[in-house]
């Protein structure tokens, strides 16, 4: 069974993006969520691989999410993909959980090595 | 509003032109605004906050942004739908959260806000009390004109 991932993006455009990245590559999309409280509540209803979590979003941004993720399950493994890089992002992010963090605009690569690097091939 | 502050989204915005569509863009000559303009056919807003505050505003005519989304969706796009919006929208937060990491490199705490896109024709717009720069950016897909409207918040100890 292929690894499942839950995209968490506002952006139409690039979940989109991502969706056609992972399924390329053997991976399963297994949801999408279009803020961050989407994200925990999807997160609960389907416990996916992994999570790809944008930062800027409404209702509830990507860190807040990733804090309310990890409370639940503290084995849970996301990639941050976002616009943000400063560096207190970063940091802020890799504190509150956050395995990896990819900044925007991205190449298919650098995201598929950190998809593998954290749960494998697909 | 600093040369710094300009400067940031500026080069946000080559970096992140020539990473989406291959070519550096070239820029054109800087103008100041008056207090109400017309906008372009296509603009995409994102307000800043935190110590540096106001927004920025991409324009463009709708030919360009159906180049720009075509470009991005990898695809000829038949009308301008959602996903197109949100294409656009995209390249504006990818410029912006790019120019933040600058301003934070020179000790600025900000974010921006998620994008919003308003299309329509003699569109006037005013900053209000912020006064507003333009900054034409030439790419292979047409003009983005970036309008740039920012203050340092000033905080009393």
């Amino acid at each position: 069974m292929a690894k499942k991932i839950l995209i968490s993006d506002d952006a139409m455009f690039m979940r989109v993006m991502l969706r056609n990245i992972i399924e390329t590559n053997g991976y399963e999309v297994v949801d999408e969520a279009s803020n961050g409280q989407e994200a925990v509540e999807k997160y609960q209803q389907h416990h996916p691989d992994l999570v790809l979590m944008d930062i800027t979003m409404p209702v509830m941004d990507g860190i807040s999410a990733v804090k309310a993720i990890k409370a639940n399950d503290p084995n849970c493994k996301i990639i941050m993909c976002t616009a943000m890089g400063q560096k207190e992002m970063v940091l802020e992010a890799i504190k509150s959980g956050a395995k990896d963090f990819i900044v925007k605009p991205f190449q298919a690569p650098r995201v598929l090595e950190s998809i593998q690097k954290l749960v494998g091939a697909a | 509003m600093r040369s710094q502050h300009v400067n940031a989204f500026v080069t946000g915005a080559f970096r992140v032109l020539e990473s989406v569509f291959g070519a550096t863009p070239t820029r054109g000559e800087l103008q100041a605004l008056p207090a109400v303009f017309t906008t372009d056919q296509c603009n995409v807003t994102i307000g800043v906050t935190g110590s540096i505050q106001g927004m920025v505003i991409f324009g463009m005519s709708l030919v360009t942004a159906d180049r720009i989304a075509s470009t991005m969706i990898g695809a000829p796009i038949k009308t301008f739908d959602q996903l197109a919006a949100s294409a656009i929208a995209e390249l504006c937060n990818m410029i912006s959260g790019n120019a933040l990491i600058s301003l934070s490199e020179a000790g600025a705490t900000c974010d921006i806000t998620p994008p919003a896109l308003i299309r329509g024709t003699n569109t006037k717009l005013s900053t209000l009390s912020i006064p507003a720069i333009i900054i034409p950016l030439e790419t292979t897909t047409g003009t983005i004109n970036l309008t740039v409207s920012l203050i340092e918040k000033k905080v009393v100890v």
